[in-house]
């Protein structure tokens, strides 16, 4: 699902945010990408969907050689990625249904299709009954959950959320942990970027650790390891 | 591109042209007075041309007389020009009726002529038809080399003026049209810089999700062409029906004037100012889409 081979990434300020970074993740993983702010896990988090080119190495996400992508099929990779924020990144005058339909609509899929998804990813994340609600009439929690089925709508096969959890508090980021352990458990790969000790404890899953712009650590089932 | 695409193309448009109110009147207006300052240039340019090419195609010669030529004179000159190769007809202007049309051209001002008192300043003259223009400024100067002959004349120098004035009309319309054509694809490509940075928050969303470039520059490019296209269509409208008016006017008052029927020649004006207000509209979209929108 994904490959990068000595990726390393320095910014024209000279600042190095990645240095010969090697991983390599299997199709149904579920990744958390923990380390100190500015350590590099943005810029990690960026290539995956083409955000920013590496200074060097080679990047394969979903079998898409990532350096040799011309600009106007970056839009297919992306296709293939639902991406998810830390700040959701919902369009304030479009309603819950209209948010997630937006994803369907710019790849320009049939109105029945779309009409058909966007129920049932609303149904997968709880929101059936909020469909016509509209973003500032959420919490944060039911917030992110729209940006998740926004993300989901096309059947990813792979999922990049950045901190998603990071402005919610520790019971709504469970319910939105639980949606994504059901994403994961339907097969879609799951790249996770977050500061939430108590999730990546709790969750046992493979823990990658960036400091510095390198990987410090890489274990199967790991825990945050950081005490702050 | 599907219907569903189109459709929300459009409405997307025209929801951007009412959320940027101001701007989308002031982009309309600035086309409706370039649009219509391009088109009046246009007509009068259109008009003078063909004035002078319709002057051009005139065969007549005026052969003016000096006073002290007798009557017998006259006559012989008559037979002259009418021996000329290509000359059809000679008419013969007595010094009476010379001053008698200047009356009629002054109207209700021929009280001027009372100063001059029993002086007739007008000299005889023929007037000498051709069949072809082409060879009008030979015979003329055979003519003015004929005995009593003051000056022969053509409208040669009317038409060199008016060949002039289209030159000059043509350089001055030019340097006024660019000036206006930079203003008003200063003014599109501000209102939809405004747009995309009103609409940046969708536009990354799109990006995110695997928009096309193309589909996230079509309402951007559509809201240009129809702010150019809406200030074409009122800069038209108002330039047809001024020129339909003036050229009745013209027509009741100054039938000399060659002025132009008003149709077909303001289809091809309307035409020409909508492509061209649609086209600006493009353009200045196209420029800020360039500037403001790397996807």
């Amino acid at each position: 699902m994904l490959k990068m081979s000595q990726v390393s990434k320095i910014y024209l300020n000279g600042s190095v945010a990645l240095r010969n970074v090697d991983i390599e993740i299997e199709s149904g993983e579920f990744v958390f990408v923990v380390g100190p702010s500015g350590a590099g896990k943005s810029t990690f988090i960026k290539m995956l969907f083409r955000e920013i080119l590496p200074t060097q190495g080679s990047i394969e996400v979903a079998g898409i050689d990532i350096l040799s992508l011309e600009a106007k099929e970056i839009p297919y990779l992306r296709r293939r990625l639902g991406i998810i924020f830390q700040d959701y990144r919902l369009l304030p005058d479009r309603t819950v249904y209209e948010n997630v339909a937006f994803a369907m609509q710019v790849i320009e899929e049939p109105y029945r299709k779309i009409r058909r998804s966007v129920m049932n990813v609303l149904d997968l994340v709880g929101l059936r009954d909020r469909a016509t609600s509209y973003p500032h009439e959420l919490s944060g929690g039911e917030q992110q959950r729209v940006a998740i089925a926004r993300a989901i709508v096309n059947n990813p096969i792979l999922v990049i959320a950045d901190e998603p959890t990071g402005n919610l508090d520790p019971d709504t980021s469970w319910e939105i942990m639980k949606i994504f352990q059901e994403i994961n458990d339907s097969g879609t790969t799951i790249i996770m970027a977050t500061h939430d000790k108590d999730i990546v404890d709790a969750m046992d899953k493979r823990v990658i650790a960036i400091e510095n712009g390198s990987i410090v650590r890489d274990e199967k089932h790991g825990g945050y390891g950081y005490e702050f | 591109m599907s219907f569903r695409t189109k459709e929300y193309f459009i409405k997307e448009t025209y929801k951007s042209i009412r959320r940027n109110g101001f701007m989308s009147f002031a982009s309309v207006s600035t086309v409706v007075v370039s649009l219509l300052v391009l088109g009046m240039f246009l007509l009068i340019f259109l008009n003078t041309d063909n004035l002078a090419k319709h002057l051009e195609k005139q065969v007549q010669i005026s052969v003016y007389m000096e006073d002290s030529a007798t009557g017998g004179e006259l006559e012989t000159m008559r037979e002259e020009l009418k021996k000329l190769p290509g000359v059809v007809e000679v008419e013969a202007v007595t010094k009476e009726e010379a001053l008698e049309r200047f009356k009629e051209r002054l109207g209700d001002q021929d009280k001027l002529l009372d100063s001059l008192g029993s002086d007739n300043p007008f000299p005889y003259s023929f007037e000498v038809h051709l069949d072809k223009p082409e060879h009008i400024s030979e015979i003329t100067e055979k003519i003015a080399q004929l005995p009593k002959v003051e000056t022969a004349r053509f409208g040669q120098e009317i038409v060199e003026h008016l060949f002039n004035l289209t030159k000059t009309l043509r350089i001055g319309g030019v340097i006024l049209i660019f000036v206006l054509f930079m203003a008003t694809l200063f003014i599109i490509s501000n209102t939809i810089r405004l747009t995309v940075f009103a609409r940046r928050k969708e536009v990354l969303i799109m990006r995110y999700v695997g928009a096309t470039d193309w589909f996230i520059r079509w309402p951007f490019l559509l809201e240009g062409m129809s702010l150019g296209f809406m200030g074409a269509l009122v800069a038209s409208l108002v330039l047809n029906n001024t020129y339909v008016a003036l050229s009745h006017n013209i027509h009741a008052t100054l039938a000399f004037l060659p002025i132009m029927p008003a149709y077909p020649l303001m289809y091809y004006v309307d035409i020409f100012l909508i492509l061209a207000g649609t086209g600006i509209g493009a353009l200045g979209s196209y420029i800020s889409l360039r500037h403001f929108l790397r996807v």
